[in-house]
């Protein structure tokens, strides 16, 4: 975490230095307070996979995983996450090879637009990790705070379950 | 979405938290941050300075006492409810509950003070503490302050809380042997928006005692049904008792539902009925069974 010192006050409010962790690389800024996580996930870093979809915290598109727990990046602000730990959808592909999960759903036609996509794989990735052979009603209830409005969800679920079998899973579980 | 421009803290106990919730009028306590932060992109309300108390220890603990009664930390989250074995053992409607809100984003990071300090009539935990005889354990600039449940939810969006109070923690009394708890809603999808809820307590094994029915969503505040309770006690533990008392439920009870999308006011007073009636069997049963 940053060293303690006061925040510098203007007319935009207080601004923070911030120390975070993204896939596994420290970056330190300085951050308003009135910043979104996503906004800062995507305009002052330029990790653009983030997306944001609804902006209210209902459809899921923008979810990362924030010390080990997945959030809704456009329902935290910025300064929150110093000294956090941040996993977005940029820090799943290995060495420029898609993991297990991204592949299920590139096989399994897990997506069309697209949008909701890095939501999904963030859920799903954060599901895997809680429970490596999870029912299809268990994968629902995992997803339930990501909305695809292409799918009707079929073959997400479908994508999810056969991760699951190919092992993505017991590989998340062990990552903990 | 860009906010208003806000100043943010983040105090390291919980008295620099109050320091700093007195410091200006403007100030708002940040917990979890799942309805608040759409309020500040919303602008309906002016914050200019947030005092972030999610992460401060002693807000964040769940204690038992010697008597099996829970103390609650205001910012545990939902899901710390659902998973606290101590949560599951005393209090298992509480941890079930927590765990049908929403989505895991929310309950992640959603608290129990927030749900409550919202005050929404709508939200999933007030009911529930009222009917299980919560305390709402408050601290002020002047020292703490002690508020039963059914006292706190005062209306819409209206906690009993003063300006420059923040809430600490919640007590929950440990359940007699003999006691059941149910909790039933008419929701619009899976694990959202209640269009109805009723919470129950009984207890007494073969004579109804105790009884404790909550309704919300059919009024500003979630409230106790007294003349439901009072034909309730006393009585024996059966479906008659409980289908005669449910018909207390209607014109001239004091309820006010509203009329929108999802119901007619007389709509939401009929479903009112039929859960009250639920809740309360599920109580007997649970009561029974332990």
């Amino acid at each position: 975490m940053s060293d303690e010192r006061d925040p510098v006050v203007s007319d935009e409010g207080t601004a923070h230095a911030i120390e975070v962790t993204i896939n596994g690389e420290t970056h330190k800024r300085t951050v308003l307070a009135r910043q979104l996580l996503v906004h800062f996930l995507r305009d002052t870093l330029g990790l653009q996979g983030t997306h944001v979809g609804c902006d209210t915290g209902s459809c899921g598109a923008c979810s990362v995983i924030v010390d080990g727990q997945l959030i809704k990046s456009c329902m935290m602000l910025a300064p929150q996450v110093d000294g956090a730990s941040i996993e977005t959808v940029e820090g799943l592909a290995q060495d420029g090879e898609l993991n297990v999960l991204q592949r299920s759903f590139n096989e399994n036609h897990g997506l069309q637009c697209g949008y909701c996509t890095p939501g999904m794989l963030m859920a799903a990735t954060d599901l895997l990790r809680r429970n490596p052979n999870p029912s299809e009603d268990e994968i629902r209830h995992g997803i339930r705070g990501n909305i695809c409005r292409c799918t009707g969800y079929v073959n997400i679920v479908k994508s999810i379950k056969a991760a699951a079998e190919a092992g993505a899973g017991a590989a998340e579980e062990a990552s903990r | 979405m860009l906010l208003e421009s806000v100043e943010y803290t983040r105090p390291r106990n919980l008295d620099e938290a109050l320091r700093a919730l007195a410091s200006r009028e403007g100030a708002a306590v940040l917990a979890g941050g799942q309805s608040l932060v759409n309020v500040l992109k919303n602008r309906v309300a002016s914050v200019d300075l947030l005092v972030d108390v999610s992460r401060l220890d002693e807000l964040r603990r769940i204690e038992v006492g010697a008597d099996g009664g829970l103390e609650i930390g205001a910012c545990v989250t939902y899901d710390e409810l659902e998973r606290s074995d101590d949560i599951r053992g005393a209090q298992p409607m509480l941890a079930s509950a927590a765990g049908h809100i929403e989505d895991r984003q929310i309950r992640n990071r959603g608290t129990i003070g927030g749900n409550c300090c919202l005050s929404d009539p709508s939200n999933n935990l007030p009911p529930l503490l009222i009917a299980l005889g919560a305390t709402m354990n408050v601290q002020g600039p002047g020292g703490g302050r002690q508020v039963p449940a059914e006292d706190f939810f005062f209306g819409y969006f209206m906690p009993a809380l003063e300006p420059g109070e923040i809430l600490r923690s919640i007590s929950i009394p440990p359940l007699a042997d003999d006691a059941g708890v149910g909790y039933q809603a008419l929701s619009v999808g899976h694990d959202s928006k209640a269009i109805v809820r009723a919470a129950a307590h009984v207890r007494g094994g073969d004579t109804i005692e105790d009884a404790r029915v909550v309704l919300a969503v059919v009024g500003p505040r979630p409230v106790r049904h007294s003349a439901m309770e009072d034909l309730l006690n006393g009585a024996p533990a059966s479906a008659e008792t409980v289908e005669r008392a449910s018909e207390a439920i209607g014109d001239g009870d004091g309820l006010e539902p509203i009329s929108d999308a999802h119901g007619s006011a007389d709509y939401r007073r009929r479903v009112a009925r039929v859960l009250a009636r639920r809740a309360v069997y599920e109580a007997m049963m649970r009561g029974a069974r332990s």
